[in-house]
């Protein structure tokens, strides 16, 4: 087994970064750890250093914005690092109605999820270490198996890093790179996503995937070349019949559902 | 007048205590997580006890940040008002969760509140504590007994579950409190553990999860009103001498678990230590 793996976070902060980074340190690897602000950062590096021993630097910078993006890299290529690995965390989460959201709100979301991960991942895969493999994970979703009605910017978001992610899996098999794509269904990551998961009831309970064992196979599969991981039988289930039906039924059970769910919570 | 300072003391069994020792004549430092749920406690006690010195502190305690931040706003406080002295340190904000989340050290939340908060809270009010002779009570609970510290992964990360993340975390206020006991012996500081019994709060309603807030839901009806146990709290501060026992429910000393060992408490102090980064002997 190998220990000494670089791995890059970004989002590293969030609730499923931060677990993570906590399943990384226990393989004792190296992490390369960014989010947008740097006491949240050291914080979390501290934790790491504390708990497993871990070895973490970090950067803040906000991934949407090109020139940040240059200073982080300046700052690696300074240190001369070559990684093993990327992990693509940061991305918005984000529901409610199209109408009702600010115009830029939403623009965020394709600026975060899409824009950000391909400046972040064009810019690693020129830095990985050579002669070994490279393994790059893709943060998608269950959402990106539908159409999803109140989460259309976000659901659409998270189909493009899921088709992106299985077609530069197969552009760059030759060159000893290992494409994952992540798609879990609920995690409770933060306070707000626990109450939306209460707020669904026992759907909420059986599409809620654990976090620490999310994290712990994340790797496990990127590492053993696996192209997509659905964490969870129900959810998988959920992910084939959705593949099954046409996109208008779906999108029309889940329009009822998450309306429903809404009802439930406000 | 004598200080105290109660963690969660915006609900449940903090609040009650709060209530109890406020009436009695002590000044109360309440801490709490939400900015509105500190103010309207400060108001109800101060409308129930006009004469009553109380004041709250917000911060989540599960961030270790926070802690520091508040362990300061407490010992300016005291400085002020009570010469730095402090009273009684009363332990007791928790929580449950349904599911493995962490802190912002990544650190699993039930560990991190239920033991680390008051780990580290305790070591930044130990000046105060040792000027006041003062008394460390933590809220435990008998579900620590059948409960073991998984060592290799307290945060239990590989196998979490929501009940045996709680019951250690439970087992952990034993430990600790065993643990100061003979480590700050010498300064006049006494600690302990309280077991208040099932009593009826939303403690497994608040982010715990569906399953476990509706188990709790079924099961909280059961317990006794929060002032019930708070009479143990005020019967233990208001004694002259610091409470003899380890472990008290309904105001006697209790039978505790056979794991409370000077060799497990050692290890937790260890390992507390280094997740908090200080050391209680220099
Ligand atoms: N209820 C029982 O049957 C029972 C039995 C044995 C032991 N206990 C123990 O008793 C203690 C108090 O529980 P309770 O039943 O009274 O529950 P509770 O009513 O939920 O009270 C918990 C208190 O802690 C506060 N709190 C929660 N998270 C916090 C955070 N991150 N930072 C700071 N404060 C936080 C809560 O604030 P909010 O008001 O904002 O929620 C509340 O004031 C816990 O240690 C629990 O383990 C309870």
């Amino acid at each position: 087994m190998k220990r000494n793996l670089r791995v890059m976070i970004t989002g590293a902060c969030g609730g499923l970064g931060r677990v993570l980074a906590g399943e990384c340190a226990r393989r004792g690897y190296w992490l390369f750890l960014t989010d947008i602000r740097q006491p949240d950062l050291d914080t979390l590096a501290q934790g790491l250093a504390r708990r497993f021993g871990a070895r973490a630097d970090t950067w803040a910078c906000d991934l949407t914005d090109d020139a940040a993006v240059n200073g982080l890299f300046a700052f690696i290529d300074a240190r001369g690092l070559a990684f093993d690995m990327l992990l693509n965390v940061a991305g918005i989460d984000f529901e409610g109605g199209f109408l009702q959201r600010e115009r830029q709100r939403l623009l965020d979301i394709v600026s975060l999820n899409i824009e950000a991960t391909l400046r972040v991942t064009h810019a690693m895969l020129t830095r990985r270490r050579q002669g070994v493999p490279f393994y790059l994970v893709f943060v998608s979703s269950l959402a990106s198996l539908y159409p999803m009605p109140l989460k259309a910017t976000y659901a659409a978001s998270k189909r493009f890093l899921l088709d992106f992610s299985i077609a530069l899996r197969q552009e760059l098999r030759g060159e000893g790179v290992r494409v994952l794509a992540l798609c879990p269904g609920g995690l409770a990551t933060t306070a707000e996503a626990m109450r939306g998961i209460a707020a669904q009831g026992v759907w909420g309970q059986v599409t809620t995937n654990r976090l620490e064992r999310v994290a712990r196979r994340t790797v496990d599969k990127a590492l053993a070349n696996r192209a997509v991981y659905i964490p969870g039988a129900i959810n998988r289930l959920l992910a084939r019949c959705g593949r099954l039906a046409p996109a208008g039924l779906v999108a029309a059970l889940l329009h009822r559902r998450w309306q429903a769910a809404r009802g439930h919570s406000y | 007048m004598q200080w105290v300072v109660i963690t969660g003391a915006t609900s449940g069994i903090g609040l009650a205590v709060a209530q109890k020792l406020a009436a009695q004549g002590y000044g109360v430092l309440g801490v709490g997580r939400s900015a509105d749920r500190c103010q309207q406690a400060q108001a109800r006690i101060q409308q129930s006890y006009p004469q009553a010195r109380t004041q709250y502190f917000c911060a989540d305690l599960m961030q270790q940040r926070q802690v520091h931040r508040v362990a300061d706003q407490l010992c300016a406080h005291l400085a002020e008002h009570a010469d730095g002295a402090l009273h009684a340190l009363i332990n007791n904000a928790g929580c449950v969760r349904g599911w493995y989340t962490t802190t912002e050290e990544g650190y699993e939340q039930q560990f991190a509140l239920n033991h680390l908060a008051g780990f580290l809270l305790t070591y930044l009010l130990l000046p105060a504590l040792q000027r006041g002779r003062g008394r460390v009570i933590i809220t435990g609970s008998n579900s620590h007994k059948g409960a073991r510290v998984h060592w290799p992964d307290v945060m239990l990360q590989h196998h979490y579950g929501p009940l045996r993340a709680y019951k250690q975390s439970k087992l952990c206020n034993l430990l600790f409190a065993a643990g100061l006991n003979s480590r700050l012996a010498g300064q006049g500081i006494r600690a302990c553990a309280v077991d208040p019994g099932l009593v009826h709060t939303d403690i497994g309603n608040k982010d715990a999860g569906g399953l476990v807030s509706f188990v709790w839901g079924l099961r909280k009806g059961h317990g006794v009103p929060p002032d019930v146990p708070a009479a143990t709290y005020a019967a233990l501060c208001g004694q002259d001498a610091p409470p003899p026992a380890l472990y008290y429910y309904d105001g006697h000393p209790r039978r505790y678990s056979r794991r409370v060992t000077e060799a497990s408490a050692n290890r937790l102090f260890e390992l507390s230590e280094r997740l908090c980064g200080i050391a209680y002997e220099a």
